[in-house]
């Protein structure tokens, strides 16, 4: 009979990114309502330390046979949870349709985030994932003016774009999806506390001076912008200001090479900002896929946006006129209205109490956890950002689910790592999943590479230098696809539905055998016949050494 | 390089029985299919010839053009009107969105149809170097065939060239048809629609497949009132039901009237336009009326009867698992065989009839989840299964997995569309049989889970992969509730 409850409300619960974009609000089923119901006849005056008395016992039996051996205690949440963004709302949300009673604390809303403002939702809703792509839609528009020109369409007076309709849509939109995660939890049965969260003890958590006892504690508190100490690093802004601007920037400098700053170069330069982009190394995106690096580079280039390799930030000055200049190693640029930093983030670890209970932390101040997201400390657990294994939120609900299911579940569950693809929503955007080149190389020696660089046709009639680059690795003693890379339009819709296929373990063969849906883009993944280079390693191999060229069939 | 691959490797059959053959393989038509077999046959040593119509967009029986339907007058220039016609709502979208823009937009039709000429003229010049540089050597003019191995080519000047051939393989693809109505000649095929000199500002539309849906998108994004009449009770026959009901909610929504079951049973010219009567009595006046009523196949000129190679009633030239046709010498893929009319299955019919023919590796087409689009706005993509086709087959119960979402662009652009997306599960072996989805991309992200399905991806398999946020596609790997379980009834499990 338990059992038949507690199964039920993860078929009906939806899930997060639905709900994200699910308008108007679909949520609650029915299902899911009255299980909370069930266990939680008095869900309407509920207090934390009222925990249903059938719950509890449920819980007591569960964690006896389960793996902690502990002594049966009274405590008020079977889970308290610091932090509402992705992870620690798909955690507490799960734990609770598991049966668990389950508390999270989260900061005041605000679209800046700082020790004491956050909001329910976290980085993606907030500062991260949604706005950032809600101002890539707005920022596109002027590429598919160029493109319409193309095509036939004619504007008396050039498009011009009104900044404060931009940012005042999109704030309408955030304080929405705030709300629809507020009820998300709510709904759920979860106790939602505002207010910083600290750790007293391995089973208390003090928020602003209230305590609170739990079986479990969850952290998932994130990560937030870093900006290095330099001589005027106090007129930087970071990536949350720079979703917030009131006004337009006229001149933008963006310090940092990784996805961050690529997405904002490509906003702002669809928004019609000068944008210059200052880079440390000789490329953009580090740990990508050399070709992709060197491809999505020239693409930024040709719409407009500067780069700047090699150069490494020392100082920036403020003049009379109010304009910044940013010095670097190799000289000094002016006139910058607006210099942003993407220069990485850092896990939000400082006055959480860590220290005090022994949860280890790494160098770079990230949770250590094991494979099944618990700390050095056994009653307290850490996902998301704060652990900085891979910080993306379908990777966070990953963790938060699987959390859920080894505490409240009986079924211990590691996420799994292998093959997760993402996205960089630069413009044109990048799709991935799987290895790189240099790294298949390294991993298996010998593979082949199918290459496809085109203009697609959407390009052919606009007239645009656009073009898309496609990349197969397949190992060459399994015929397995090891990573498939993309960038051009459309490559995070289109890669998903290969990752499937990655993830599977699917061969070059399988890929061959299926047909392509043309026209498309994508097709060109299922219609790469002939290798653009051969690498071996062993010489005995195929009798040649390194790397055989060959032109690719049409 | 191909003659002696010729000597070299596999052909001494050829050699030893048929050397005295102008040709190995002599191809009527270079649209997909026929250019992929001459070309694919070529790379096998074959001596390959080629004979095609003189291209112009609009075909008949006396013109047609290296490309093909697709290139000249089918996928290539639709998608490009597509392209342009999507603009129509992509630019009311952007106002939300801060952009100013003027109240009325300007658009230049004449503009859009020049760039869409030189462009399949430029694909129509590809095309034929692509077979020059396989070495296949292209006739213009009309072939027939005169006998299992005999082929008569009528070029321009009508001077007639004959060839003898070891393998004759017919690629004619097929053609736009008129319902017998009176006043049909007042009407257009997608032939004439693709290159009209002038945008209608009414149009009328007769049918409900992906040709009828598509058009009405196209002229509906440029501005045009658009009537849809279908005899169905929705578009898109043999899709998923379900997805049915949302293309017709979507272009609904977009303006496009539609009139559901209903036929046209006459057009009458007047000083305006054409006059259109349906049965149901309905009575509009249009500048342009679209039969978007069916193909058929190119079979009629080939001289067919003569040798004996058979059609079925819809004028199909029948073949087998092979391509091959009644008489062992010839051979047909593509449209004119009427099995599945999409490029890419031509491509793959050309393909396996070269490895068949040339390549000494028997070959047969398979056509289990063939993925497909229409490129209505927004477009459906499915692989697989319908629902229905899934309850019917099934021998244990079937799952659905629907997910109707507002995609996170309309968020502030605030158009109302909903994309749905769907998995269509076996609850037994967990595999996944079918897959839906209308709504923006929905082509580019249905080519991935394709080769997952084609693989027999499970239902685990897809939840094991991780989403791509934000997207859309990502709503496939994180579909966790099942709408429904349908049970299949009559159906006792052997094994119980």
């Amino acid at each position: 009979m338990v059992s038949t409850c507690l199964t039920a409300p993860k078929l009906s619960a939806p899930t997060l990114q639905t709900l994200c974009r699910n308008l108007p609000l679909t949520l609650p089923s029915s299902t899911l309502y009255s299980f909370s119901r069930l266990l939680s006849p008095s869900t309407s005056r509920f207090r934390h330390h009222h925990v249903p008395l059938q719950r509890r016992c449920l819980f007591s039996t569960r964690s006896k046979s389960g793996n902690d051996a502990e002594p049966l205690r009274d405590y008020d949440f079977d889970l308290f949870t610091i932090g509402a963004g992705s992870g620690g709302v798909r955690a507490s949300r799960f734990a609770a349709n598991f049966g668990a009673s389950v508390a999270v604390c989260e900061l005041p809303f605000s679209t800046i985030s700082s020790e004491t403002t956050g909001g329910v939702g976290g980085t993606c809703v907030l500062r991260g994932c949604v706005p950032k792509k809600l101002m890539v839609y707005a920022s596109k528009y002027s590429h598919e003016f160029h493109e319409s020109n193309g095509f036939g369409w004619k504007y008396d007076t050039k498009p011009k774009h009104d900044w404060s309709t931009l940012v005042a849509n999109k704030n309408a939109e955030l304080q929405r999806l705030t709300g629809i995660y507020k009820n998300i939890l709510n709904n759920a049965g979860v106790t939602l506390i505002e207010g910083r969260g600290k750790i007293v003890d391995p089973h208390t958590v003090d928020v602003d001076g209230k305590l609170y006892t739990a079986r479990h504690i969850l952290i998932s508190v994130g990560g937030r912008p870093f900006i290095p100490e330099i001589p005027g690093s106090e007129y930087a802004i970071d990536s949350d200001a720079a979703l917030d601007l009131s006004t337009k920037p006229e001149k933008v400098a963006i310090v940092g090479g990784g996805y961050i700053a690529l997405e904002f170069a490509g906003i702002f330069n669809g928004l019609k900002s000068e944008v210059h982009v200052f880079i440390r190394q000789k490329k953009v995106l580090r740990g990508f896929d050399e070709e992709i690096r060197d491809f999505v580079g020239d693409q930024m280039s040709l719409r407009g946006i500067e780069f700047h390799t090699e150069e490494a930030p020392q100082a920036i000055v403020k003049s009379a006129d109010g304009s910044l200049s940013l010095t670097t190693n190799k000289g000094t640029v002016e006139g910058f209205s607006h210099i942003m930093f993407a220069t990485g983030r850092r896990p939000n670890t400082k006055n959480l109490g860590l220290e005090s209970v022994g949860v280890k932390t790494n160098k770079n101040g990230a949770i250590e956890v094991d494979e099944y997201s618990r700390t050095t400390v056994p009653s307290i657990w850490a996902v998301g950002d704060v652990t900085d294994r891979i910080n993306l939120t379908p990777v966070a609900l990953m963790e938060g689910g699987a959390l859920a299911k080894t505490l409240f579940q009986n079924e211990p569950t590691k996420p799994d790592y292998r093959a997760i693809p993402s996205a960089v929503f630069s413009q044109p955007p990048i799709g991935q999943v799987g290895l790189t080149e240099e790294q298949a190389i390294k991993e298996h020696g010998d593979i082949d590479v199918y290459t496809a660089n085109f203009r697609p046709l959407k390009a052919t009639l606009s007239g645009l230098p656009d073009r898309v680059f496609m990349k197969l690795i397949v190992c060459a003693r399994t015929n397995k696809v090891l990573g498939l890379h993309m960038c051009g339009e459309d490559s995070a819709e289109i890669v998903q539905g290969f990752a499937v296929a990655v993830k599977a373990g699917l061969t070059k063969v399988d890929f061959d055998a299926t047909v392509g849906i043309h026209p498309t883009s994508a097709e060109e993944f299922v219609t790469m016949r002939t290798p653009t280079r051969k690498i071996r390693q062993s010489p005995a191999a195929e009798g040649k050494m390194g790397v055989e060229a060959n032109a690719a069939g049409v | 390089m191909a003659r002696k691959m010729l000597v070299d490797e596999g052909m001494s059959q050829t050699n030893q029985e048929e050397a005295h053959y102008d040709f190995d393989l002599f191809v009527i038509g270079a649209g997909s299919g026929g250019v992929r077999a001459a070309r694919f046959s070529a790379n096998f040593g074959a001596k390959v010839g080629i004979c095609e119509l003189p291209f112009h967009p609009i075909s008949s029986e006396v013109i047609g053009g290296v490309g093909g339907t697709c290139v000249i007058r089918g996928c290539v220039p639709k998608k490009i009107l597509v392209y342009g016609a999507a603009f129509g709502g992509e630019l009311e979208d952007a106002r939300n969105y801060g952009w100013e823009l003027n109240e009325k937009l300007n658009f230049n039709w004449k503009k859009l149809l020049h760039k869409k000429t030189d462009e399949i003229i430029r694909l129509n010049g590809i095309y034929k170097r692509l077979l020059s540089n396989a070495g296949v050597k292209l006739f213009e003019g009309e072939g027939k065939i005169v006998g299992p191995n005999e082929v008569e080519v009528t070029q321009l000047d009508g001077t007639k060239l004959s060839y003898s051939a070891k393998h004759i393989l017919i690629a004619t693809g097929s053609r736009a048809h008129r319902p017998p109505i009176p006043g049909q000649e007042l009407g257009i095929t997608s032939d004439e629609a693709l290159s009209l000199e002038d945008l209608p500002k009414r149009a009328v539309i007769f049918g409900g497949g992906y040709i009828a849906v598509e058009f009405a998108s196209i002229w509906r994004g440029l501005g045009a009132d658009v009537d849809l009449f279908f005899r169905r009770e929705l578009p898109l026959r043999g899709f998923d039901d379900e997805m049915r009901a949302v293309v017709a909610r979507n272009l609904e929504a977009r303006g496009i009237n539609l009139h559901a079951q209903t036929n046209l049973t006459e057009l009458i010219k007047t000083d305006n336009g054409i006059k259109v009567i349906t049965d149901h009595g309905v009575e509009l006046e249009a500048d342009v009326v679209l039969f978007a009523t069916g193909r058929l196949p190119n079979s009629k000129r080939l001289n067919l009867e003569a040798v004996g190679v058979e059609l079925d009633n819809t004028g199909a030239v029948k073949v087998d698992e092979y391509s091959r046709t009644n008489i062992s010498s010839i051979w047909a893929v593509g449209d004119v065989t009427n099995r599945m009319n999409l490029t890419p299955v031509a491509l793959m019919e050309g393909t396996c009839f070269a490895k068949t023919a040339f390549g000494g590796e028997s070959s047969k087409p398979d056509y289990s989840s063939i993925p497909c689009a229409v490129f209505s706005i927004p477009p459906l993509s499915v692989v697989g299964l319908s629902e229905e086709q899934a309850i019917e087959k099934a021998n244990s119960d079937v799952l659905v997995f629907t997910s109707t979402f507002n995609p996170m662009k309309n968020t502030i652009s605030g158009r109302q569309e909903k994309t749905v997306m769907k998995l269509v599960v076996d609850s037994e072996t967990d595999k996944v049989l079918g897959a839906s989805m209308c709504g923006p991309d929905a082509p580019e992200i249905m080519q991935g889970i394709a080769v997952a399905l084609k693989c027999g991806a499970t239902k685990a398999q897809f939840d094991s992969t991780v989403g791509i946020h934000p997207s859309a596609a990502e709503e496939f790997v994180t579909m966790r509730s099942v709408s429904r379980r349908i049970t299949v009834r009559g159906k006792p499990k052997t094994n119980l």
